[in-house]
């Protein structure tokens, strides 16, 4: 059982990282980005050629999140910024088709590319772990939990006390006044964009550490909303606090149900928590 | 004007019965089979997602589960047609005790909600039903694939009157008001979750009529494959490069999206869905309408110029 909560707690770090991304470019502006997931699965395959090459991957971090900064910024610019100027509800809505047509296409170029095998990174050390009292405790696990908790430390430092993080907090509260106070708004939205995607790079490397192929994106898109949901929409600091709950949820459902119903529970618990909190948990009211 | 295209579809109508009459190639009729299922389930996606704009990721939920229940039926020597009811009926109640609470997710989260009923119930059938469900032996003897043409005609035309009937009437109006402004339908005084509702109850009997039409052509497969995902991109895919919301564009789309299948059938990788992704993209940025709107909005006279940005 122990053992059981250590693993749903560093896959719950995980869900939190994955939810971020996914957090800040819907709470800054209503975009549901349904490719997240995709974006994710693509950097593990550029960390998956990295590593062929020599590179470690948590070394490849810094360059997975250039190229997806990169990545972020055209695709912003050429598609995902035609959809600022409208309401909010035509946002959510139209930024999910978008992506959801990104989605098919990045899954089956992807298939195309690296074929629909299942692959992971195989460092010397992947399968290492250490033992506290009688729990076994994964090396990269691990790393993973640490990596999340250094990144909201960082986010949170960043949007509260750089100027550029202080106007993206402004924007996702309301970006008319935002721009009325001398921001720019589309500057912001580029920006935020991108750093969601760079934010995919680290659930990228982790798990491409584990197992992926290019259809599983729609997966780790679902473990990210359902942490979204769950810490409330517009709420970036309740995102990792949901993620462990999520992998707790998880690992206690595998513990009693077994394994094949683990993605259920967390899918079930969203649909309840959608009907019987329309507005989210503790999210900020959206107007229709 | 309108007699000419009632006779154009009655003239259709009669081609596609004497059809396999007249052809007897297994491969065209096969493909015709795929045409009719494909428009079923985009037409029904249609009536949801296009007229009343609620648009729904889960199909492959209400597919899946008519296919499940008519097969059960049908290989427990129930008639096909009374099977395929069961079938429609069965998908109908899924749509009525989970598809409503969706319903009463805001905005956007319907769509997300029910990808995520889809999903359940594919995990939930892979495992109750692990292995693939086989015709007994007697039914593979019997095999007449005239008689699934049929029915998969029967079916598709049955849709398309149905989504038709609906849309021109009163209720149509409703619908179309909840797509277009949802809290102004409400001050209208449309009863908005009645007709949403309603809107579920029937998209969802005819995607499981649908999937019956699977069950029954589908000599062998996985309980699990009508439930996969792909059955609810399908008529998301289709409906929106066809044109959203018309009666004309699901079948379009559907169309297309055969024929590209069926050109790069041989390569690996699934290069139609590649094409149709890209297409999807750029209607949804470019052409909320779909390919039917391209002709309109470039028509000079037209006064059915969509002035809105964006899908709706």
């Amino acid at each position: 059982m122990g053992q059981t909560l250590v693993y749903g707690i560093l896959n719950g770090a995980l869900y939190g990282i994955i939810a971020l991304g996914i957090a800040l470019v819907f709470g800054v502006m209503r975009y549901l980005n349904l490719a997240h997931g995709s974006f994710i699965i693509l950097g593990a395959y550029g960390s998956l050629f990295l590593f062929h090459l020599g590179i470690d991957p948590f070394a490849s971090i810094p360059v997975l999140s250039i190229v997806l900064f990169v990545a972020g910024a055209i695709l912003f610019k050429t598609s995902f910024s035609r959809l600022t100027t409208f309401s909010e509800g035509n946002k959510i809505k139209n930024s999910l088709l978008l992506s959801f047509g990104l989605m098919l296409l990045i899954e089956n170029l992807a298939t195309l590319i690296w074929t629909g095998d299942e692959r992971s990174i195989t460092p010397p050390y992947s399968g290492l772990t250490f033992g506290i009292f009688d729990l076994r405790i994964p090396f990269i696990g691990l790393a993973g939990g640490i990596l999340a908790l250094v990144l909201i430390s960082f986010l949170h430092l960043f949007l509260t006390r750089t100027y550029f993080g202080k106007s993206i907090m402004a924007v996702s509260q309301d970006h008319e006044a935002a721009s009325l106070m001398g921001i720019n708004v589309n500057r912001t939205f580029l920006i935020s964009f991108a750093i969601s995607l760079t934010l995919a790079s680290i659930p990228s490397v982790l798990i491409g550490l584990k197992a992926f192929s290019p259809t599983g994106g729609i997966q780790w898109f679902n473990k990210g909303i359902i942490v979204v949901m769950l810490s409330g929409i517009g709420n970036i600091y309740g995102v990792l606090p949901a993620g462990l709950f999520l992998g707790i949820i998880e690992a206690i459902s595998v513990f009693i149900f077994g394994a094949p119903y683990r993605e259920v529970t967390g899918l079930a618990l969203f649909v309840l928590i959608m009907i019987l909190y329309p507005t989210g948990l503790f999210g900020i009211r959206i107007e229709s | 004007m309108r007699l000419k295209i009632i006779f154009c579809v009655l003239l259709i109508i009669l081609f596609l019965t004497l059809f396999p009459l007249m052809v007897k190639s297994e491969y065209l009729l096969n493909l015709l089979i795929m045409f009719f299922l494909y428009v079923t389930i985009a037409q029904s996606w249609n009536l949801l997602g296009g007229v009343t704009g609620q648009i729904s990721l889960g199909h492959s939920a209400f597919f899946g589960m008519g296919a499940l229940i008519t097969r059960l039926f049908w290989v427990e020597k129930v008639p096909i047609l009374a099977a395929l009811m069961g079938g429609g009926v069965s998908s109908m109640l899924l749509a009525g005790i989970v598809g409503i609470p969706c319903l009463r997710m805001r905005l956007a989260y319907f769509p997300i909600g029910t990808l995520a009923l889809a999903i359940i119930a594919q995990i939930a059938v892979g495992n109750i039903f692990p292995l693939p469900g086989s015709l007994p032996s007697e039914y593979i003897v019997a095999y007449s694939i005239s008689s699934r043409y049929y029915l998969a005609l029967l079916v598709a035309l049955l849709t398309i009157s149905l989504v038709y009937g609906m849309t021109r009437s009163r209720t149509g109006l409703a619908l179309v008001a909840i797509r277009d402004d949802e809290g102004a339908a409400e001050a209208m005084g449309v009863k908005t979750f009645k007709y949403k509702v309603l809107a579920l109850l029937v998209s969802s009997l005819l995607a499981g009529l649908g999937g019956g039409i699977y069950a029954y052509h589908q000599v062998s497969y996985y309980y699990y494959t009508p439930f996969e995902l792909s059955w609810s991109f399908l008529p998301t895919l289709t409906t929106f490069i066809g044109g959203l919301g018309t009666m004309v564009g699901p079948i379009v789309g559907s169309m297309c999206f055969l024929a590209l299948s069926e050109i790069f059938a041989i390569s690996l990788g699934e290069i139609h869905i590649l094409i149709f992704g890209f297409t999807f993209i750029l209607i949804v940025l470019f052409f909320p309408g779909g390919l039917m709107s391209i002709t309109q909005r470039f028509h000079p006279f037209s006064l059915m110029r969509s002035k809105k940005k964006g899908v709706s």
